[in-house]
């Protein structure tokens, strides 16, 4: 067969191909039965942003497993649906409608991106659907819900407000550090808590600067990490995203930084990859978590271990983390509620008192999850914690 | 044999009144028979419609393709969330107001810009892009930045004394077709106008349309500015839809969406972007049932629109159309 | 201040040099094609990807891994080159556009169905920091500089010199006559692609250590970083490439260092747009050809 033979079959092929997968797409989709409790999942799983999505939806599905194993909810088993948002709110209210409309879904966990979220909230409100989120901190989200209006929205995921405050107050008040360079990641997240931090900056009598924020995907920090050693910063402020994290600590290794200037704030310090790519640079960094792989509670312990038996030795990071444990929230919810009713769900959402891997979780009047934050410090190598800090939020009067 | 081809002619030739007919029915009363999620994917096509139909008129009409739609269709959802959000302004107000914005916008930028050719016209508007995300982002004052604006109220009419709002789905289609209905006749006005002939003339061959006195540069500037204000008017049914505006409009998934109606459709056509803006969004929601492999689909069926319709669909549709009117496909 | 001056110079330079071979590559499609390639970036990523996979699953060293990365994004390249890129010629440009913007959709979303979308770290490479001119910079960023000098300094010489190097600057100038003449125009297009995504492979693979980071999307922000290069550089334009890289790369630095990072991603658009209303044809031609 000449290469030329093979082309004219080509595009056939490639039709054959797509219309199999459709077909085959078809098929798992319509395995749920009458009787299972549909939960959607809206995360973005392809495009550049995948790497995020990745994690939460493994995390809900092992959590699903385990549930359905145990029996499911009153004898009824858990199916998810998943919606591809690709971080972007067209995509994600696309796959919400869907999963609202086609797949019948009562349940919605969503999304990373906090674009997206704000976008769904409108959507669920209308279909009485509940949208538990587990990952997006843009504080817009609670403060229009509950009493702040979206009767249907949850947060099982922390603002930053209580994560800045206790870094900075670790940081001013152990470490002594009155100057910090900024560093952080350009989105809501970032810049969101950089104006927390900014908010608390008087009462720790210390002051910014510097003030970069830094593009998702971005590679290159030797020019900015320059300007922060000469500018007499003590400690770098940085809310950043996990994968970009060992690139700046290789890079403060580069550029001479490593081991004087530390990381305080929050972007998976502790992983254990992260740290091995460069230990010299994150001794000594500070972060608050909600959750990490190393927290050493027996359950915390038990999901690291199933995640890792599940999916080839990964280490699960705080999405998948927050995801699994949101499953899970909603299945005790349901089982307080003695029902699967999304009304009866979503107004027992409000009362439960939930044990995390982390510690109890309750729900604030704007449907905000008062979930504990965990300090830690980066001591030879590996994550030394420092304490778990429960803070309420302090929301603006309008 | 001719005798039967006669038959037919005379046989079809009845189709096209009927075939208008059931179209419009079928766009009228849509909402009675379609679940909310498909009156939703059509809502989205309606959406992407109006910077096609933009981009259309450049590329079709001065043949200058240019990537900075995304770029004003952002301002005009900017400029819709944020007179809505302060000033709490009817509907009609704002969905005027982004189309001017947008396109008093792109004047100062169109000027130097239409001074390039080609493929540096092209790579300057995606700098629109990147300059107008950069903007959106450093802007806090104005665009809050990346937190967003959230909670954009959906659109209103006040009449007098009389005042509604359009909440559900349906509703919303109805406002978003009335919105494209009237941009696709502004087009078609556009078009057969006078101005639209020597825009022809430019496409065709611009020395020459130059030459005969046609003013190109104004032309090709008066187009860049309407198409802007189609973007900025799509930008505006945009965000009071989805309710949410953030510096994320500016990535290229919009740009790279309406590039994709507009060139997957047919160039220079009306029937082809109406089309293209259906089909692309119908695709990109029915390979949902595939969410593993739905990009890589959505891309294989690029590759196979390239090279089965090299035309966009427009070809496609003529045949279809004249043969309901009883010619020759 | 001197020293800081200096230290951004440096890594204006290295990042520069990344540029520089991405974009060479592009705007070499460019010449003999006319298609801006939205899909070139991707190449980069398989490149990457390719490196991290034999790394990680088959335990080989760096090197090793450099080697079968070029080669299987050049085989790639190949495939694609063969069936799309090579009937591209003489087409529309709207086809051009859609295609490649199918295949880096393909590609990217391949990556993500292949390898899944968790993080993925690159281990391997020369990272140890050593001194130069008093300012720490890791030994890798060194080997780049030098393989984009070597890179150049060959392709230079294969543009001048060499018959296929002859055909690439004559089918970038005139397709009809180079048919005439017979040249075969669609082997020509198709080598030239495939020089080109392989050196967007080896970039990919030789910036993977310091980059650190490897998932499926890394390839569209290097697209969009090359192309305000390409045209700086005056499309189809090797010299100039180079040139135009080491601007923007050397601007970035000053930006990033001087400014703020937030503003570093428009600084290539700022540049490109000046540059064009000073010199709409491109720094380096005087008449425009595309």
């Amino acid at each position: 067969m000449t290469l030329s033979g093979m082309f004219k079959g080509f595009p056939l092929k490639a039709a054959a191909l797509c219309a199999l997968a459709l077909t085959g797409g078809f098929l798992s989709q319509a395995q749920a039965q009458d009787g299972d409790i549909r939960l959607g999942i809206v995360s973005p799983n392809t495009g550049s942003n995948a790497r995020y999505g990745s994690f939460a939806l493994r995390g809900a599905q092992l959590a699903v497993e385990e549930i359905n194993s145990a029996g499911g909810i009153n004898g009824k088993k858990i199916k998810i649906f998943s919606g591809d948002s690709q971080c972007t709110p067209v995509e994600g209210v696309s796959a919400t409608q869907r999963l609202i409309q086609e797949d019948k879904v009562g349940f919605i966990i969503g999304d990373i991106c906090s674009s997206v979220t704000l976008a769904m909230q409108p959507i669920v409100e209308n279909a009485k659907v509940l949208l538990v989120n587990a990952a997006s901190s843009n504080p817009a989200i609670t403060y229009k819900a509950g009493v702040g209006g979206f009767k249907w929205t949850y947060r099982n995921y922390p603002t930053d407000e209580v994560r800045s405050l206790v870094v900075l107050d670790y940081a001013t008040k152990q470490k002594n550090f009155t100057k910090f360079a900024v560093l952080s990641v350009d989105s809501d997240y970032g810049r969101g808590a950089i104006n927390f931090t900014k908010k608390y900056l008087e009462r720790f009598k210390s002051e910014i600067i510097s003030e970069d924020y830094y593009k998702d995907g971005e590679v290159d920090f030797r020019s900015v990490l320059a300007k922060i050693k000469n500018s007499g910063a003590q400690a770098i402020i940085m809310y950043g995203l996990a994968d970009t994290t060992p690139i700046i600590a290789r890079q403060m290794v580069e550029t001479g930084l490593a081991g004087k200037i530390p990381l305080i704030g929050n972007g998976e310090f502790n992983a254990p990859a992260t740290i091995k790519a460069a230990p010299t640079a994150l001794n000594g960094a500070i972060e608050a978590a909600a959750w990490l792989p190393g927290w050493d509670t027996p359950r915390s312990k038990e999901f690291v271990k199933k995640f890792e038996t599940a999916y080839k030795g990964e280490t699960p990071n705080n999405h998948a983390y927050s995801h699994w444990e949101t499953v899970h929230l909603i299945a005790a919810t349901m089982k307080a509620a003695n029902s699967t009713d999304g009304e009866k769900v979503r107004d027992a959402m409000a009362k439960i008192k939930f044990d995390s891997a982390v510690g109890p979780i309750t729900f604030d009047d704007h449907n905000q999850a008062l979930v504990p934050m965990i300090l830690l410090e980066i001591e030879g190598g590996a994550p030394s914690i420092k304490g778990a800090f429960v803070g309420s939020i302090d929301y603006p009067k309008n | 044999m001719s005798q039967l081809q006669e038959t037919q002619q005379t046989w079809r030739s009845g189709l096209r009144l009927p075939a208008i007919i059931l179209m419009a029915g079928l766009v009228l009363f849509a909402p009675a028979f379609v679940g909310s999620y498909s009156l939703h994917a059509v809502v989205i096509a309606m959406i992407f419609l109006l910077p096609a139909l933009g981009l259309n008129l450049l590329v079709g009409y001065t043949g200058l393709l240019s990537l900075a739609q995304g770029a004003f269709f952002g301002v005009g959802a900017y400029a819709s969330a944020l007179l809505s959000i302060h000033f709490n302004t009817p509907f009609y107000v704002n969905v005027v107001s982004a189309g001017l914005i947008s396109g008093a916008l792109a004047l100062p930028l169109g000027i130097p810009a239409l001074r390039l050719r080609a493929t540096s016209f092209v790579m300057c508007t995606l700098g629109f892009i990147v300059i107008g995300q950069a903007i959106s982002k450093n802007w806090i004052s104005l665009t809050r930045g990346d937190m967003g604006l959230s909670s954009v109220p959906k659109p209103y009419f006040a009449l007098g004394p009389w005042s509604f709002s359009v909440v559900s789905t349906a509703a919303y289609y109805y406002l978003a077709l009335a919105v494209a209905g009237l941009a696709i006749l502004a087009f078609y006005l556009i078009v057969r106008s006078p101005a639209g002939r020597n825009m022809i003339a430019i496409r065709e061959n611009e020395t020459l349309a130059e030459a005969v006195g046609i003013p190109t540069w104004t032309y090709k500037l008066i187009v860049f500015v309407l198409s802007a204000i189609f973007a900025g008017v799509g930008g505006s049914l945009y965000v009071h839809y989805l309710t949410v505006v953030s510096p994320l409009t500016f990535q290229m998934y919009y740009t790279t969406t309406i590039l994709i109606i507009v060139l997957g459709g047919g160039v220079g056509t009306i029937s082809g972007v109406v089309f293209g803006s259906i089909l692309f969004v119908a695709l990109s929601e029915f390979l949902r049932v595939a969410p593993e492999i739905r990009m890589i689909a959505y891309g294989i069926c690029l590759l196979l629109i390239v090279f089965k319709f090299p035309k966009g669909f427009a070809p496609v549709i003529d045949k279809v159309w004249s043969a309901l009117g009883g010619q020759r496909a | 201040m001197l020293n800081l001056l200096g230290e951004q110079l440096l890594n204006g330079i290295v990042t520069g040099s990344v540029y520089a071979i991405v974009a060479v590559g592009m705007t070499m499609t460019f010449g003999v094609l006319r298609v801006i390639n939205f899909a070139h970036g991707e190449y980069f990523m398989v490149g990457t990807f390719a490196s991290w996979f034999v790394i990680e699953k088959f335990d080989l060293g760096y090197p090793q891994s450099v080697v079968f990365a070029v080669a299987l994004t050049a085989l790639l390249a190949i495939v694609v080159g063969y069936f799309l890129m090579r009937k591209m010629v003489g087409a529309p440009f709207e086809n051009g556009v859609l295609a490649t913007l199918g295949v880096s959709l393909i590609l990217q979303n391949l990556a993500v169905a292949l390898f899944g979308g968790s993080y993925k770290f690159f281990n391997g490479g020369y990272i140890e920091p050593v001194e130069l001119f008093g300012y720490g910079l890791a030994q890798q960023r060194i080997l780049i500089v030098i393989v984009c000098v070597l890179v150049f300094i060959g392709l230079d010489l294969m543009v001048t010199y060499s018959r296929m190097g002859k055909s690439m600057r004559a089918v970038s100038q005139n397709i009809e006559c180079c048919e005439i003449v017979g040249i075969d125009v669609q082997s020509v297009v198709l080598w030239t692609f495939v020089i080109g995504a392989s050196l967007a492979g080896l970039s990919g693979v030789l910036t993977a250590p310091v980059n650190v980071s490897v998932y499926g999307g890394m390839g569209e922000l290097i697209t969009f970083k090359t192309l305000p290069i390409i045209i700086m550089g005056g499309l189809g334009n090797v010299r100039g490439t180079l040139i135009a890289a080491m601007i923007l790369g050397i601007a970035e630095s000053f930006v990033a260092g001087f400014i703020g990072l937030q503003f570093r991603d428009s600084v290539g658009f700022v540049t490109l747009i000046l540059m064009l209303m000073w010199r709409p044809h491109g720094l380096f031609s005087l008449q425009s050809r595309f």
